[in-house]
């Protein structure tokens, strides 16, 4: 008896840390970001950043510059998850994106340290738009 | 005439008296049975000559299939009771883990690209109905269910209106998105508040599947339980939450909210969310028919509980994933 709860212990918290390990946010660390600011690019003094959104948004945390015209450009392809349902609480922005095309949304003028997040209608996916 | 007086497991509701009571006293030879809840005691007089042994097992067989059992001496069964979370434990933890990595897998993101018509979107009920909104429909169903299943004898009526309910809501306000076009937007708030609340009922419905309540750990005003009992008894009440889970957050079921706008004609935008709910039925029902199965099998208590752990986790993911859509708190899951 003892022992079954001792194992069913040592299992539940093996379990637990597991999950929480990985389904945690891990946009602290910077090292698991590829994409970095490749994905931003500054045309006619206004600077685009593209997120594509499909099972999550990518890449999960942008780096932009500040004191700039910002508009972020969201991709979908073919996309019915959550992120299709995206919410933007920073600039009051909240729509269920076409499946498949591209929403162009003003992010306004950014000031360095800010950081412009996006989650998705259940609140289960998200991205950061970090301004340096 | 002799009274003899049995412990009583399994008892863990205002109607389990009564069922009780009922049951033993259609056996003959019992003339009266009186059901104690708070001493989990059973008292019976009896003009049958047998021993007290015996008589537990005799009565026990007419109601083990419930889930209860009587016994002359006490700790036997409270020893099983408290066995059985460590089983369940890791067993609910291990459906949770499995449901993360599936959702972390990506292979619910493949495309689906084109217009929606019906095929696809019973295609995409089809993945919907195992996708992360399952956190919220799917838990609030099996949460429902195995309450309902623990609680009444006849369980498979309000789960038939339950999803009776679902489909005609669907149908229903799906041909109203077709026929009013794009005037109306779903408002995202409300459906993330309609999120949190089911993630609360399932939390709740989930721990007292677990037996937090039953053990007295957490006291809770008695009044919230008897109140999803008398709902439960009640025709329209399944029904009405079969109808709600058209508006609680799922990004597959809002996404077809917009295809069904878009769609342009009651008709269409009808066959759009139907095909779609009729896509998420089959993983609904295996929950919600699945619990009633396990419910009167003997494995009743490992289900109950794995259930419940599962329900938890599922319902504070839920939750804590409603407040940060709401903007309360920093996300803390990306999956």
């Amino acid at each position: 008896m003892q022992k079954n709860i001792i194992i069913s212990i040592v299992m539940s918290g093996t379990l637990i840390a597991g999950t929480i390990y990985f389904v945690s946010d891990k946009s602290a660390n910077p090292d698991g970001e590829v994409a970095q600011s490749q994905n931003s690019e500054i045309k006619d003094g206004v600077q685009y950043i593209t997120i594509t959104a499909k099972g999550g948004y990518f890449p999960h945390v942008t780096e932009i510059k500040g004191g700039l015209p910002t508009k972020l450009i969201v991709r979908t392809d073919g996309t019915y998850d959550c992120s299709a349902a995206l919410v933007i609480r920073s600039v009051g922005f909240q729509k269920i994106l076409q499946p498949t095309g591209e929403e162009i949304i003003d992010l306004g003028t950014p000031k360095s340290g800010d950081t412009v997040q996006g989650v998705c209608g259940m609140g289960m996916y998200n991205f950061q738009i970090e301004v340096s | 005439m002799k009274t003899f007086t049995f412990h009583v497991s399994g008892t863990h509701c205002p109607s389990c008296k009564i069922f009780i009571e009922d049951t033993l006293n259609e056996h003959s030879g019992v003339q009266s049975t009186v059901v104690d809840l708070k001493q989990k005691t059973v008292t019976i007089n009896t003009t049958l000559d047998e021993s007290q042994q015996n008589l537990a097992e005799m009565l026990t067989e007419k109601i083990k299939h419930n889930g209860y059992s009587l016994s002359v001496e006490m700790q036997s069964t409270e020893k099983k009771d408290a066995g059985v979370i460590w089983h369940a434990l890791p067993i609910g933890l291990a459906l949770l883990a499995l449901f993360f990595v599936v959702q972390k897998s990506g292979i619910l993101n493949f495309g689906l690209g084109g217009t929606v018509t019906p095929a696809t979107s019973f295609i995409i009920g089809l993945v919907a109905s195992v996708s992360s909104c399952l956190a919220v429909v799917g838990g609030l169903v099996l949460s429902l269910s195995a309450t309902v299943s623990q609680d009444t004898i006849s369980d498979v009526k309000p789960m038939i209106l339950f999803h009776a309910g679902r489909l005609i809501s669907f149908a229903v306000l799906g041909g109203v998105l077709g026929a009013i076009g794009s005037a109306i937007g779903i408002s995202f708030t409300a459906t993330l508040i309609l999120g949190i609340i089911a993630s609360l009922v399932m939390i709740v419905l989930g721990l007292n599947l677990v037996g937090v309540f039953e053990k007295n750990m957490i006291a809770l005003p008695s009044g919230i339980f008897s109140f999803f009992r008398k709902l439960e008894h009640k025709t329209i009440a399944p029904f009405l939450v079969g109808v709600g889970t058209f508006f609680l957050p799922c990004g597959f079921t809002q996404a077809m909210q917009v295809a069904a706008l878009s769609s342009g004609s009651f008709v269409s935008g009808l066959l759009l969310m139907t095909a779609f709910a009729v896509g998420t039925l089959p993983m609904l029902a295996l929950l919600s028919f699945g619990s009633a199965s396990f419910a009167h099998s003997k494995h009743a208590p490992l289900f109950f509980k794995s259930a419940g752990v599962l329900v938890v986790g599922l319902g504070t993911f839920a939750f804590l994933a409603g407040l940060a859509g709401l903007g309360i708190i920093n996300p803390l899951f990306n999956i």
